[in-house]
Order: structure tokens, then sequence, then C-alpha cells
């Protein structure tokens, strides 16, 4: 739980140093001052301290009032120039820090902050460890050594979620964000819940700072998909690469794979799957052809090898055969050859003109966003009116005796959008048809080194003494039994693969098995109980604090944003509950909201730090009673820690009546928060 | 189909927009002309001559890696001729009367206060147009002076002679 145990203002002027120093306990701080004697700065150099500027609109010493960085008034009227001022802030959590950070300095950037390990303002040794670190710069969030709000985010011992980001991915939540939860700031801080959350690139941001806050379990489920997600990615992986096997050992025996798909799937039956090869003209399956082979090889096996003599009539219609089969396979070559050189020019030029296509539509872009980026640019060009004759513009530099109306900007980006899209098809289209050219050429390739082998071992065997065996049929059997031998071998290279492939399967179904258990609704019974106890907490602050705009019946915590939403009169729909709730009542839903936080995530030990600061929370002609019920429920909280900063009219009497009987600190402000300071 | 059908009697024609490439559009060739005159111009001040030079390198990608590798090879490989485009000075005539640039000592063009701003704007977005000024910026203002302009530009009347 985080404390704010002492602050130190130290300002040094060309009249002396002033300064301010103020001690907080635990449970309910009252800071009394009246209009504009600075305790507005007061409330702003935590925040300060703390790096969450930000949530005063702006980063670093810009965001402070002129007191701390330009001139003292004391007294009134009497003006001091600043040449330097620091502000300290000593936290507490577990274990006791001091921070120190500039406001003003000629030598230190205000975005260097020194940590001090132990309490400097309140403890007796001056004599203390300390780091610098850095805060808003990019490695403020990130960086181990450095970076002063992963310090404190450590230090607070929060182990930050990650949030989807505008462009998708993931980031940390910051600090600064958290922060609107529990400190409201004066002037947007009353306008609604967590107006003053600094906006970073990431979505949703107020739910998953509740989400964090309450420790909903929602954020598991959300990790959980992630989880899966990319282990599903993982099993793609792998599967393409098995596919890619599988295709591999097909391709080496001239087949193709069936029964398999790309992408990962359930399989029921391995039969299915088979490399299929072609055998005169028609498919057939690699183990059905090898036992084919097997069967012709132990029948030429079992019989005697003939004579050169006793073939002759045979081997030469043969001849006639197998030559007339090498000139069409020779010819259909010869013919795909050129053919596929055309589609492959016809590729280069699509893709010259996807090139081309891609830098136009980029420049059109460009010139897009130039039109749109608004301030200097050229206004009237913008418009498309011409800025010397004040005539319509064609949005176009061609001579104005053209008679062509060219397309709006817009039209013509999606114009180019869609050829880039055709032009794109095209070329896998293109290609497509290369390959399955290249491979028919491979095809005719080998078929015709086959034929002329064979013919060559026929014209051999033809003028061969006619008493020797034939060559043929020797020939012929070596080569069926290479081609059984090297069958053999796919199958066996087959099998492991399979086995692999099941194991993918198993896997990829126990995934989907997963996806399917994550929980439709995400949230979790206690995450329900939670938020129901957000919901009652926060009704049950309203009935106190008087609020009048709604029935109670008809105010609920939105399930989807965590911020309470009324419902309309004679409608189903519900309405964040600003717009039918009056200015005062919704000041009062801030309070309860803000505080029905903090008391049901102590209720379930959750991620709330532990600290309210309000600025003037006595908003809007508030009255008095309801501001008494708002510090009476404050003052419950005796071990976690209240900052409240506020006027109380100017007035000891109203100040006596709101207080009256309240167990709490006072932090009075005399006149002028900051004053000389004696210089030893 | 019947023949009744195909008794046409009027057919009418109706213009449709075209598209036209972006170096035509007057936002882009604006934006061209103050990217130039900040990132390669002396003074933000250039020729005419110049300008032709730059936007017609960056009218397409052959033209672009021409210009740079003369300016890599020492100003060594072949390059006679660019581009002059019409549209270039209709975009100059746009951006004097929306008083981006002006024209300074009566034949260059300048780039005005409104000018510059307009430059940090569009240098402020990275992405925008990142192409062309990264090869801006890779000339710089020193690579291609006044007097290479003139050797450049004298070179077209020896090969028109000779021609």
């Amino acid at each position: 739980m985080m404390k704010i145990r002492a602050l130190k203002i130290e300002v040094n002027t060309t009249s002396g140093l002033f300064g301010a120093e103020y001690n907080f306990s635990n449970g309910l701080n009252i800071i009394r001052g009246d209009n504009s004697t600075g305790k507005s700065s007061l409330f702003q150099s935590i925040i300060y301290g703390l790096g969450f500027e930000e949530l005063l609109g702006g980063k670093n010493e810009k965001t402070m009032q002129s007191a701390l960085k330009d001139q003292v008034e004391f007294p009134r009227n009497t003006l001091h120039t600043i040449t330097q001022s620091f502000i300290y802030l000593e936290i507490e959590n577990n274990e006791i820090i001091t921070i120190k950070r500039s406001v003003a300095s000629s030598t230190r950037k205000s975005q260097l902050i020194d940590v001090f390990e132990g309490p400097l303002l309140t403890g007796d040794n001056q004599a203390l460890e300390s780091r610098q670190m850095w805060v808003h710069d990019s490695g403020s969030a990130s960086d181990e050594l450095y970076g002063f709000h992963l310090f404190l985010t450590e230090f607070l011992g929060y182990n930050l979620p990650e949030v989807v980001t505008a462009k998708g991915d993931l980031h940390k939540i910051y600090l600064q964000q958290i922060a609107p939860a529990f400190i409201v700031e004066q002037k947007t801080g009353w306008s609604d819940f967590f107006a003053t959350m600094p906006y970073f690139g990431m979505r949703n941001t107020e739910q998953r700072v509740v989400e964090f806050l309450l420790k909903l379990d929602v954020f598991e489920n959300e990790k959980r998909k992630q989880q899966i997600n990319s282990a599903k990615q993982v099993i793609n992986l792998k599967w393409q690469n098995l596919y890619n096997k599988f295709q591999n050992l097909a391709e080496r025996c001239g087949g193709k794979i069936l029964g398999l798909e790309s992408s990962p799937s359930i399989i029921n039956s391995y039969g299915g799957i088979y490399i299929s090869l072609i055998k005169d003209d028609k498919p057939i399956t690699i183990e059905d052809l090898n036992r084919i082979l097997k069967e012709e090889l132990s029948i030429l096996d079992s019989k005697q090898i003939a004579t050169v003599g006793s073939n002759l009539n045979q081997n030469e219609s043969l001849l006639n055969k197998l030559n007339d089969k090498l000139n069409q396979v020779s010819l259909n070559y010869e013919l795909l050859s050129p053919e596929l050189n055309f589609d492959k020019e016809k590729l280069k030029q699509y893709k010259k003109q996807l090139v081309g296509v891609q830098d136009d539509l980029r420049k059109n872009k460009g010139a897009l966003k130039v039109s749109k980026l608004g301030g200097d640019l050229p206004t009237e060009i913008a418009k498309n009116i011409c800025p010397t004759c004040e005539q319509e513009l064609k949005d176009s530099l061609l001579p104005s005796d053209i008679m062509q109306i060219p397309m709006r900007i817009e039209d013509n980006i999606s114009y180019l959008d869609s050829q880039e899209k055709m032009i794109s098809v095209y070329i896998d289209g293109q290609q497509n048809i290369i390959n399955e050219k290249e491979k028919q050429l491979k095809d005719y390739q080998s078929i015709a080194l086959e034929l002329r082998q064979q013919i060559r071992d026929i014209k051999r065997e033809l003028i061969q003494d006619e008493r020797l065996p034939s060559i043929v049929e020797i020939e012929k059997r070596i080569d069926l039994k290479r081609k059984v031998e090297f069958f053999n071998k796919v199958i066996e290279g087959f099998y492991p693969l399979i086995d692999d492939l099941k194991n993918l399967s198993a896997a990829y179904s126990l995934i989907l098995n997963r996806e399917s258990n994550l929980p439709k609704d995400f949230f979790s019974t206690l995450d329900r109980q939670k938020l129901s106890t957000l919901k009652d907490n926060f009704i049950q602050l309203l009935r106190i604090f008087n609020y009048q705009s709604k029935p109670f019946d008809a105010i609920r915590i939105s399930q989807d944003t965590y911020l309470p939403v009324a419902q309309k009169t004679d409608a189903e729909q519900f309405y964040n509950i600003k717009f039918d709730s009056s200015a005062s009542d919704f000041i009062r839903c801030i309070w309860a909201y803000t505080t029905a936080l903090l008391q049901t995530s102590i209720t379930y030990n959750a991620n709330h730090p532990g600290i309210l600061v309000f600025d003037e929370p006595k908003q809007q002609d508030m009255s008095k009673e309801s501001f008494r019920s708002f510090l009476i429920e404050l003052s419950k909280f005796s071990t976690q820690q209240v900052l409240l900063f506020a006027s109380f009219e100017n007035s000891d009497a109203s100040f006596a009546e709101a207080t009256q009987g309240l167990t709490f600190s006072i932090n009075k402000i005399d006149e002028l928060l900051i004053r000389p300071i004696d210089n030893d | 189909m019947e023949e009744q059908d195909l008794k046409i009697t009027k057919l009418s024609f109706i213009q449709r927009p075209i598209p036209i490439p972006a170096d035509y559009r007057p936002m882009y060739k604006i934006a061209l002309i103050v990217l130039i005159l900040r990132i390669c111009c002396r003074a933000e001040t250039s020729s005419l001559l110049k300008l032709h030079l730059f936007s017609w390198a960056l009218t397409s990608d052959d033209n672009l890696t021409k210009l740079r590798e003369y300016v890599t090879s020492n100003f060594q490989s072949d390059f006679s001729v660019w581009g002059i485009e019409p549209a270039l000075n209709r975009a100059l005539q746009f951006s004097i009367a929306e008083n981006i640039c002006e024209v300074a000592n009566g034949k260059n063009y300048k780039l005005t206060e409104k000018g510059n701003r307009f430059y940090e704007m569009i240098d402020a977005d990275n992405e925008l147009f990142s192409k062309e000024k990264t090869f801006l910026k890779f000339i710089g203002k020193s690579k291609i002076t006044d007097k290479r302009l003139t050797a450049m530009s004298n070179q077209w009347t020896i090969n028109y002679d000779e021609n």
C-alpha cells in the first residue's frame, strides 16, 4: 500500500531561500487552505514528484504553477525571481524512499529524478544512497536501470498488465494511466470518470485499469487466449514443415501427395493420405505400383533370359514404337519451352506494373495526407480552389483545356488499391502457371531420357551376336530392381512422417479443445462477486451522499466498461450515469466510484495502491451535508491514506461544521504556501 | 435473341472521371517543391532547372537510380537529359499564389516563411513521403551545385550540336 509521508518544496530566489514542508499520516489528511494560498501548488507538487504530471495535462515543468518556476510571491504583492527549485517527496510501501525532482534549474533537466533509499525528510540520516533515474523518456517505463516509473512499479510490487495498442501489438499499461483511478484533479478531474487519463494509443485502458485494480480474472482469461493463439501458431509452423517434407518425398519419386492439407486439421483416418503416381496415364498409389513392379520382377526372375535371336522381331517393332514416342515427347517439349519463356516475360511485366502502381499509390496517399494536415498548408488548393482566380480546380496539374475530369484523390486511391490487388492476383496465377509448366518440361525431359536409353539398348542388341543373352531383358530386370528398391525406400520414409503427423494432429485437437474450454463469458465466479460488491459499495455510498437523480435500482456497473450506468425511464437501455445525473449528483458519483474502488479492493485484497487524493472535491455548490457525509466515509479508512485538499469556503465555521467529531490529521496552509526559510 | 431486341435507337456516353498519376496532383507536387527547396538548396533558393531535375528523378524508380548512380560515380556515369514537365511549372505557380515560395532575383524560387512551416509539418510525419525525403537527403545541399547543373545542361548543347 502506497503512502505519502512527507513533501518538501525548496525554492531559491534572488532574495534567498523559500520553501514549504508538510508531513502526512495514515487515514484522512485534510489539507486546508483558503483560495489562492497555494493549495493547488501543493497538490501538483505531489503529482509532479511521482512523475504523474500528465494528469495535469502535460509533461515536465510546464505543468507547474509559476510560484514554483518563475516567481514567488511573499508577502502578497512582493515578487521574488526563482533561480532554482526542487521538490522532495517521501513515500512508503514496505520500504521508504525519497524522490527529488527539479522544477526550475539551469543545470538539471526536469526529467531527471534522484531516488534516495530512505526517509530523507523525516529521518535523521541525511547521507542516504541515491540513484538517478529518468521519467517521461522513452526508456522511463521500460529501461531496467534508469526508468523511474519502472522502478516505481517494482516499488509498488505491481506486475502491470499488457494491453493491446491501437497498432495491434501488446504494451504494458502505464502507471500514469492507473493514477486517475485514485487521484482526482481539480480542473478536469471532476468532469468524468478517469477524465485525466493520458492517452498512449492503447485501447480500452479504463477497463484494463479497473480489471487490474480489482485483480479480475478476466485478465487471466485474456492472457490464456493469447497463449493458445501463440501455441496455435507454433503448430501451424510445424504443420507447414511437415507438409513440405511430405511434398519433397512425393516429388522425389515424381508423384504428388494426396489427402493432406497444407494447414492444420484434425485427421481421423490416415489411410487417405498417400503418394499418388501415374502408370499408363492412370493414377495409382505408390504401394500398388510397387506391388505390380515386384510381381513383374519375380516373373522375369523365374524365366530364363532369352537370347538376342529369339527377340529379334519383337525388338524391331518395339524400336519403332519407342522412336514414335520419343518424337512425340520431343515435340511436346519444343512446343512448351517457348511458351514458358513467354509466360516468364509476362510475369516480369506484371511485376513491373505492380511496382509502378504501388509507387503511385504511395504518392497519392501522401498527397491526401498533406491536404488533411491542416495548419499552414496551401489551404486554397486543399479546398480545390485556385489561389489566384478563385475558380474551381480539378485537383490536377493537367492543362485546364484538357476536357477530362480526374478522379477525386480518394477515389483514385481506392482505384489504385483495387488495381494493386488485381495485379497481385495476376502475378500469383502467372507464377502458378510457370511452376506447372516447368514441372511438365522436367517430366518430358526425364521421359525422353528414359526412352533414349531404351532405344540405345535395343539398337545395341540388334547388332549383336544372335546367340548372346538379350541385354534389353537384363537391363529391364536391373531397372525394375532399382525402381522397387527406390520405392521401398520412399515408403520407409513415409511412415515416420505419418507418425509425426499423428502427433501434430493430436496436439492440434488438444489446442482446439482448450480453446473451446475458454469461458465464453469471460468473468469468473469471483469476478462476478467483485463486480457485485463494487456495485453494492457504489450504491451504498450514493445513498449516504444523498444522490437524488435516479432510483437506486436503475443503477448498475457496466460489464463492459466497469463504469456506473443508469437505466432510462421507460427504456431498456443503460446509459452512462453522467447523462441522467445533475451536475452535483455526478460529483457524488465520482466520489462514490473512486471510494468504492478502494473499498472493493480492500475486501478482496486486490491491487489498489490504498491511497486516495482529492483536489477540492466540494464542487458544483455541493450541499454541506453531503460533503460532511463524504468526509465521514473517508475518515473510516484508518490504515489507508486519503489526502483531501479543500478550502472549506475560506471559513473556520464551515470547516468546523464539516469535520466535527471526525478522526483526521490537518495541515493548514496559513496565508501562503511558499515562505522564507532561515538559511543555516 | 429476338431481332427486336437488337434495334438500338439511342446510344449515350457518360464521361467518367479518369485516374491520373499522383505526379499530376497539385498537393503532391507542391509538397515536393517544398521538400526540394528545403533539403537540397542553399538558402532555400533554387533555379527552375534544378527543381525540374529532382522532380523528374522522383517520377520513377528508373530515373531515381540513374541520378543516384550519376552522383555516386562522381558524375562519371552516363547522364545527359532530364525531363521538363509543365505540371511542375503549374505547381510552382500555385505555390507562389499560395505564398509557399516566391521568385527571387527574377529567376530563382525561394521558400517563404509559410513554406518553411509547411515543411516542418511534412517533416514531422516520418512515414509521409519517406522515399522522397530519403533520396533528397542523400543528395543534400552540396552534391549538385549550380555550377554542376550548368555543366550538365551544357552537355545538352554539345550533344545537340553533334547530332
